[in-house]
């Protein structure tokens, strides 16, 4: 008889409790993470930005305002920092198979990560973007979890950070072949490398799927460029805010 | 697996304790992994139990960012205003940044192959 009652209260009482945003959340990634692998793992079907849609296009059709969502979707946020340390595994097992190659990898980390951060933030100056853009910019080649912990120390969003981030991920993984081709650089591990401090975890999985031992340097280097981003990106945002 | 996890989260709170009393511009959790990375070195090998739990995190690591991400929402007419100034400095950037970081590898090694 009265059936629309019980079904609002329902609602309600679902939408009140932080399940219905965990279960968007891992559902979104789900759906993701099934087209990437449906497509052949191509960077355009990235698993994180086509759960950032499905969970937006969500919210606005419940009319769910984002920080209620965040509210129950903070759960799945917590563990960034527990995925942050577990990063030690890997980066372990990088430093472990390095063969004499210490030197050349540690300062191309550096002139690498150098280029990111003043290429990023001279080009987005000199289309005059205003200064929250300019400080989520600085720290969007280090991989997203650490990225984000960064930006929150240096005062940039690290919501715009994490986006950033991810599109960065994209556009490397996507344009490193034809940097590298024109460049004409063969070695695997050159290559690999070079992808993993330019493009992090998305550049990373890219170099997995191209060869494993391109993949393994970019592994190595996202994880590097992890710890020496979060090292002195934070100075190097003092020098830009005091000048 | 349990035990893999416990130990990650108390290095992750001896990193927030250190970032908090001694290195309040290093993220805690960053601390957390260079001390990991310390205690594997010393070690000599990766727990078993621990690289089962690194390797489900570093597997899908992008569903932690989606949360955080989907706030892009709030950011839409900023990003829209700028979206000339975010598009060229996001392709300049990573296309500089491979090629630097490849150029430096190729100077510094005599025979890449070896």
């Amino acid at each position: 008889m009265n059936n629309r009652l019980p079904i609002t209260e329902i609602w309600v009482y679902l939408s009140g409790s932080p399940l219905l945003a965990l279960i968007l959340t891992l559902t979104a990634y789900q759906i993701g993470f099934y087209l990437y692998q449906k497509s052949q793992r191509n960077p355009l079907a990235n698993p994180v930005a086509i759960a950032v849609l499905v969970v937006a296009t969500t919210l606005w059709l419940m009319d769910m305002p984002y920080d209620k969502y965040f509210e129950g979707a903070q759960f799945v946020h917590f563990l960034l920092g527990t995925a942050t340390v577990s990063l030690a595994v890997p980066i372990y097992r990088g430093i472990s198979g390095l063969k004499g190659r210490a030197f050349p990898l540690l300062l191309a980390l550096l002139c690498g990560g150098a280029t990111s951060i003043m290429s990023a933030v001279i080009i987005a100056r000199f289309f005059s973007a205003d200064p929250a853009i300019v400080g989520a910019l600085m720290s969007k080649s280090v991989t997203a979890p650490i990225a984000m912990g960064v930006a929150e120390r240096i005062g940039a969003s690290p919501t715009l950070t994490a986006v950033f981030a991810v599109a960065t991920g994209i556009l490397g993984a996507i344009l490193a072949r034809f940097v590298l081709d024109g460049l004409k650089i063969t070695a695997w591990w050159q290559r690999g490398f070079a992808i993993g401090v330019a493009a992090h975890g998305i550049g990373t999985s890219r170099a997995f799927s191209v060869h494993p031992e391109a993949g393994g340097y970019a592994s190595l280097a996202m994880g590097l460029h992890g710890i020496l981003g979060a090292v002195v990106i934070p100075l190097i945002a003092g020098y830009f805010t005091i000048h | 697996m349990i035990a893999g996890l416990v130990q990650i989260l108390l290095w992750q709170g001896a990193g927030e304790l250190v970032s908090h009393f001694a290195f309040p511009s290093i993220p805690g959790p960053v601390i957390g992994l260079m001390l990991l990375l310390g205690f594997l070195s010393v070690r000599g090998t990766i727990p078993q139990s621990m690289a089962l739990v690194a390797d489900s995190f570093s597997q899908h690591l992008g569903l932690l960012f989606v949360p955080a991400a989907t706030g892009v929402i709030l950011f839409l007419p900023q990003l829209r205003q700028h979206a000339l100034a975010i598009m060229a400095a996001l392709v300049g950037s990573v296309v500089l940044t491979i090629a630097v970081t490849a150029l430096v590898l190729r100077a510094t090694t005599r025979d890449p192959h070896e």
